[in-house]
């Protein structure tokens, strides 16, 4: 039954639709009664909550995103340490300039003071593990050396002057790496390896007369 | 069943009968607020329940679902749910509608969504489902649970009544 006359009769605004509905109850119910429609947002609220209800549907793809998302994260964070990381040269420049400026700042220069390297040299002997290539070079005069302690191990400081400037020479048995020039506050670094022995050269000298002086030690 | 095949499934079969499942609901808790909580509750009942459904109409499924809810929250509420004398039995007792029947004029027709809500829930559950729902008697009596010569003379019964308190409005 789909009350079609009911329904035309509606439409038209026929005065007969009355009698007619007398007649036929269900053509009232279906053309007068009220037909409730979900309200909006009523689908809406049952799929958020279904899909609450379905994790298990979730779970692969979920994971896989979030796998992706650790993956990334963790590739950026280890990225961003790898580049941030302080070079160990670098940081080992930083010791050493610290040294040089400790050593200055402080009474404590010298432990042996002396211009011959003759002295120098046997004063290390029980006092270090290793004994230091002591030099003595040209137009850079010797004021004597000092026991330091550098990178977790103790360490030769050996001292050399240019009018009033100083040069600290600290060297330590090492593997060989990598030699750097390096400048921090205004101090001027230069390191090499040799004879299973690293050295660092640190002064206020200027760049040139240390290279100078670093190439005349090594001869 | 793999969960998102069942939700494709259940947006195809089932979903599309939300305002069938609202419409039930609102007749026969004759509120707004609580039909659209038991039709949620219904959706989500529905959707773990979805296996049943087994190939029948998603409709006529959905329908019981809610009707359940319904019935399960009217009774906590208290209200009388269950028919407390066997219609069939007493069916004798209904008469069609009288042929002195007041003429139904605009302000009875007016009137007929009060009658409606004021019917009992056992006549207004199945005059609902025949006759906004137009399901089959068939498929009324699966979705009550009672036998379908039961809905037949609740049916009757509804009919009856629903007269009787048009015409008793007219006057």
């Amino acid at each position: 039954m789909n009350c079609e006359i009911a329904r035309a009769m509606m439409a038209n605004n026929d005065p007969g639709l009355a009698e007619h509905l007398r007649s036929c109850q269900s053509c009232m119910i279906r053309t007068h009664a009220r037909y409730y429609e979900a309200p909006a947002g009523l689908e809406e609220k049952i799929r958020l909550r279904l899909r609450k209800e379905a994790p298990a549907a979730l779970p692969w793809r979920w994971m896989a995103i979030a796998a992706s998302v650790l993956l990334v994260a963790s590739l950026t964070w280890n990225l961003s340490m790898l580049r941030s990381r302080v070079d160990p040269e670098q940081a080992l420049a930083s010791d050493v300039v610290s040294a040089h400026i400790r050593s200055l700042a402080g009474t404590h220069l010298l432990d042996v003071p002396s211009s011959d390297h003759h002295t120098v040299k046997p004063w290390f002997n029980g006092k270090l593990d290793f004994s230091p290539a002591v030099k003595d070079v040209d137009g850079f005069p010797m004021l004597g050396g000092r026991l330091e302690y550098l990178e977790g191990h103790p360490a030769a400081a050996l001292v050399y002057s240019r009018r009033n400037h100083t040069i600290n020479v600290f060297t330590w048995p090492s593997a060989p790496g990598k030699g750097v020039e390096e400048t921090q506050n205004g101090y001027h670094a230069e390191s090499w390896y040799s004879d299973g022995m690293a050295f660092w050269a640190v002064t206020d000298l200027n760049e040139e007369e240390l290279r100078q002086f670093v190439a005349l030690y090594r001869k | 069943m793999d969960s998102e095949r069942k939700q494709a499934l259940f947006e195809q079969t089932v979903m599309p009968h939300l305002n069938a499942a609202y419409n039930l609901a609102r007749w026969l808790t004759r509120n707004a607020d609580d039909a659209e909580d038991l039709v949620q509750e219904a959706f989500l009942r529905a959707f773990r329940s979805f296996e049943t459904l087994q190939g029948q109409d998603g409709r006529a499924w959905l329908l019981a679902v809610v009707r359940n809810t319904c019935f399960t929250w009217l009774k906590k509420k208290g209200e009388r749910t269950a028919v407390e004398f066997d219609e069939q039995m007493h069916s004798g007792t209904d008469e069609a509608p009288s042929a002195e029947a007041v003429l139904l004029n605009e302000a009875a027709l007016g009137s007929l969504q009060g009658c409606l809500e004021g019917l009992p829930l056992e006549f207004r559950e199945v005059m609902i489902m025949r006759e906004l729902e137009e399901l089959s008697y068939k498929e009324i009596s699966e979705i009550s649970r009672v036998p379908i010569g039961t809905v037949m003379s609740r049916l009757a019964r509804g009919r009856k009544r629903l007269q009787q308190c048009l015409e008793g409005a007219l006057r």
